[in-house]
């Protein structure tokens, strides 16, 4: 049920998609558009589909289905890791929904539906989101005339989870991939970064694109070490673009599979550190037409309604394809997830429920609406 | 994306003279827009139901003064029960009667905590004392170099140990080393934590324990949601701080979590973090929160600021020619040099009331300024005091080569401010404010 990394990353290119450089731009329409009903191989024919690994990828490969397997046997862990991370939360947020529940007399009740309302505004869904949902659930409740509690849950849970629901995989059919990390200070970007070179398949290298802030550059460093990603860096103040530029220069060069661009933490609101972003984006985009083929921004789960003004903010500026729900595991419900899922329409991709590497998981929208209102 | 609570008020309250009192029906009206505004300002929902049932009291029956309009009348309401309850005035640092001060900054993951304690030892450093800072975080993958590096920009003394040692033998003996050395200010920054990992929680009450720190300060980022309270919660049980830094304020979220956890745990906040730079800190002003939150303005800010950078008198004087429509490109200059001196303009203008919503998402550029300052430096005097002279082509011409900008910039800065100088004789003759030509 929960959803595993092994149809996260989608490796195939289609047969066709193999064009010169200068077409890379349409090709990466066309791949948008199948984006759009998720296109999930079986993953052994992922695998016969893969050049033949060399020895250091194939115990790499080897690693990475042992860790599969493990994760299968883990498959309730992360739920219940995530679980465990709603808990408290969901002593008040799900104990008052039962009690709501419990309550529930019929859709005519005013009372009951200010207190559901209550119950998403405190889980930071919003005003905006929350009206919508609670508006539609009524609705719906007085035309079927529900009058079980449960069966209104159970609904609450179903368009939850379709407001969340969206392309969830990662396009990583390009060689090399270019994954952009941007975000607010302080969100987990680089944390995120090298967790997530532990489940990208292939070879993958980091550039230390933050510049800006004290030790950011040692902190990526740290993390190449551990999961040993090679590392394009300069010193601290040199400009992020021409990091950027050199990365995507030495993966080409190198083969790379993956590379993984790190940047400073900005806030939305300074346009000129939004610019500076743009201008990442665009160098790298020079240089490899149709780059970064994944931007995506890190959001914490702590984030009030300003959760909104990111994602608005990142998405103009730079065109986010995903975002990265950090720091579940604390008591925030997250609920600023389905607002950005609503209101911006960026899907969210990755949830962090944790400081391990583990703790990384695909994002899905089932589980996740379950962990908040459900019956677990 | 959010209407001030003023606007909405004011809607809310269509039709009803400006003198009298509210009815009930209108207060149901009012406290229902006030719910819905701390709501999306981020207050936690048990805050905002207790603080609407105060105001409702209040409002019930106000009498409607003639100065104000009933909506503005429910904002005054609103807006000293805000400051009433963020505490009244700001709380300033208490030294050690026998040095050094020790103060421990704990808080959640990327909050802030790092770079709040170069801050913080920046801070004190101007208040003439000698700060010294010791680097607890032993899990983040190089905390402990980027306090080192912020130590080494400041030149203020890092003491560290690694990753290795418990975090409590790390600050006991950094402390000792600061008293030997004579220092007097001790900054203990801790590792990020969540507040439902309990092995960590339990680790911030021992290094507390072992250092008895004169002050806790709890570090909360301002975008923080619904959740602050349970985080501020468990901070007070396991680290007991007494006060709080509220962090990265730069950006545009309302903070209403200040105000949840002030209220909730009655603890204050005491300063305020705001950008990237390190002398971006300073203590904070509660009162002036409250006009954030409602997204009313930093009023109070703004004029301080402009009383501090602006002689009064000339003040007064460009406002008489502002009014009488006589303003020219030479007192445009002026003034654009004396706005310099307080900042960027994109913060200032975001401090009026009213225009903070407005220029929402609008650009602005202060490098604008510098073009426009540079289109009028290239003016003769004459020109300068009478822009009729400026519908000749060639002088806009000249003045564009002078200038590194277009004919079409000089004429666009021309047209502009003409309109300008129309709006404020419109102004000057009471008409209100109109919209900013922007």
């Amino acid at each position: 049920m929960a959803r595993s990394w092994r149809n996260f990353f989608r490796r195939k290119r289609e047969p066709e998609a193999e064009p010169p450089r200068i077409e890379a731009a349409e090709e990466r329409q066309e791949d948008a558009a199948e984006a759009a009903p998720p296109a999930r191989e079986e993953p052994e024919a992922v695998r016969e589909e893969e050049p033949a690994p060399r020895e250091a990828e194939a115990a790499r490969v080897a690693q990475e289905e042992g860790r599969e397997e493990h994760e299968d046997r883990e498959e309730a862990g992360w739920f219940g890791r995530l679980r465990q991370g709603l808990r408290k939360s969901r002593e008040s947020v799900v104990g008052q929904l039962n009690a709501a529940v419990a309550e529930f007399k019929d859709a005519e009740d005013e009372e009951f539906w200010e207190r559901v309302e209550e119950i998403l505004i405190a889980s930071d869904v919003g005003v905006t989101t929350t009206a919508k949902l609670v508006g539609e659930l009524e609705q719906e409740a007085l035309r079927r005339n529900i009058t079980s509690g449960e069966e209104l849950r159970e609904l609450l849970v179903q368009k939850a989870e379709r407001m969340l629901s969206g392309p969830v995989e990662l396009d990583v059919s390009h060689k090399p991939t270019v994954i952009l990390m941007v975000g607010v200070n302080g969100t987990g970007k680089t944390t995120t970064i090298g967790k997530l070179v532990n489940f990208l398949p292939g070879k993958v290298m980091l550039a230390a694109g933050d510049t800006f802030r004290a030790a950011a550059i040692e902190q990526l460093q740290e993390w190449g070490r551990k999961t040993g990603a090679p590392v394009i860096a300069r010193q601290r103040g040199a400009d992020a673009a021409s990091v950027a530029h050199e990365a995507v220069e030495a993966a080409k060069r190198e083969g790379m599979d993956v590379l993984i661009v790190d940047t400073a933490g900005r806030l939305h609101t300074k346009l000129n550190l939004m610019a500076e972003m743009e201008k990442i984006g665009r160098v790298i985009g020079r240089q490899l037409p149709g780059a970064p083929h994944e931007v995506l921004l890190t959001v914490d789960a702590t984030t009030g309604q300003n959760g909104l003004r990111q994602a608005k903010m990142f998405k103009e500026a730079i065109g986010v394809s995903g975002i990265v729900l950090t720091k579940l595991d604390g008591t925030a419900k997250g609920g600023i997830a389905l607002a950005i899922a609503n209101e911006i329409g960026v899907p969210i991709k990755l949830v962090s429920v944790g400081e391990k590497v583990e703790d990384l998981h695909p994002f899905d929208a089932r589980q996740f609406a379950e962990a908040l209102f459900g019956e677990l | 994306m959010f209407d001030t609570l003023s606007d909405r008020l004011n809607t809310a309250l269509e039709g009803v003279r400006s003198s009298g009192t509210l009815t009930e029906d209108q207060v149901k009206k009012v406290t229902r827009e006030i719910r819905l505004a701390l709501l999306e300002a981020d207050v936690n929902y048990n805050v905002v139901k207790e603080f609407v049932s105060n105001v409702r009291e209040r409002a019930t029956g106000a009498e409607v003064s003639k100065a104000l309009s009933p909506g503005q009348q429910v904002v005054k309401i609103v807006n000293e029960e805000l400051a009433n309850l963020m505490g009244g005035t700001a709380s300033k640092l208490t030294f050690a009667s026998r040095p050094p001060t020790v103060v421990m900054l704990a808080g959640l993951n990327g909050h802030g905590k790092t770079t709040a304690a170069g801050k913080l030892a920046l801070f004190v450093r101007k208040l003439g004392k000698h700060p010294y800072l010791i680097a607890c975080d032993t899990y983040r993958p190089a905390a402990v170099d980027q306090l080192e590096q912020i130590g080494r920009e400041l030149r203020v003394p890092v003491y560290s140990e690694g990753t290795e040692p418990a975090p409590e033998d790390i600050a006991e003996r950094g402390i000792r080393r600061a008293k030997d050395e004579g220092y007097d200010f001790v900054i203990v920054d801790t590792a990020g934590r969540q507040v439902v990992d309990e092995q960590m929680m339990e680790e911030l009450r021992r290094v507390r324990e072992r250092i008895k720190p004169h002050s806790v300060l709890l570090v909360l980022d301002v975008v923080t949601g619904q959740n602050a309270v349970e985080v501020a919660q468990a901070f007070q049980e396991y680290a007991d701080f007494d006060g709080m830094i509220l962090t990265k304020l730069d950006g545009d979220a309302r903070g209403g979590a200040a105000l949840s956890v002030v209220s909730v745990t009655g603890r204050p906040i005491k300063f305020a973090s705001e950008g990237e730079k390190m002398s971006e800190f300073d203590y904070f002003y509660p009162d002036r929160m409250a006009g954030r939150i409602l997204g009313m303005g930093d009023v109070l800010t703004l004029i301080e600021k402009a009383e501090a950078q602006m002689d009064r008198e000339q003040a007064e004087e460009q406002g008489r020619k502002l009014m009488s429509g006589k303003f020219t490109f030479e007192d445009f200059l002026k003034q654009m040099q004396m706005i310099k001196r307080m900042g960027p303009l994109s913060g200032l203008l975001g401090m009026i009331p009213g225009l903070g919503q407005q220029l929402k998402g609008v650009e602005i550029d202060d490098r604008v300024m510098g073009r426009v300052e540079a289109i009028i430096t290239s003016m003769t005097p004459q020109e300068r005091r009478n822009p009729k002279l400026l519908h000749n082509p060639s002088r806009v011409r000249r003045i564009a080569r002078g200038s590194g900008t277009s004919p079409q910039e000089v004429q666009k800065l021309v047209k502009q401010f003409g309109e300008m100088q129309k709006m404020m004789r419109q102004m000057g003759k009471g008409r209100g404010f109109p919209k900013v030509p922007f």
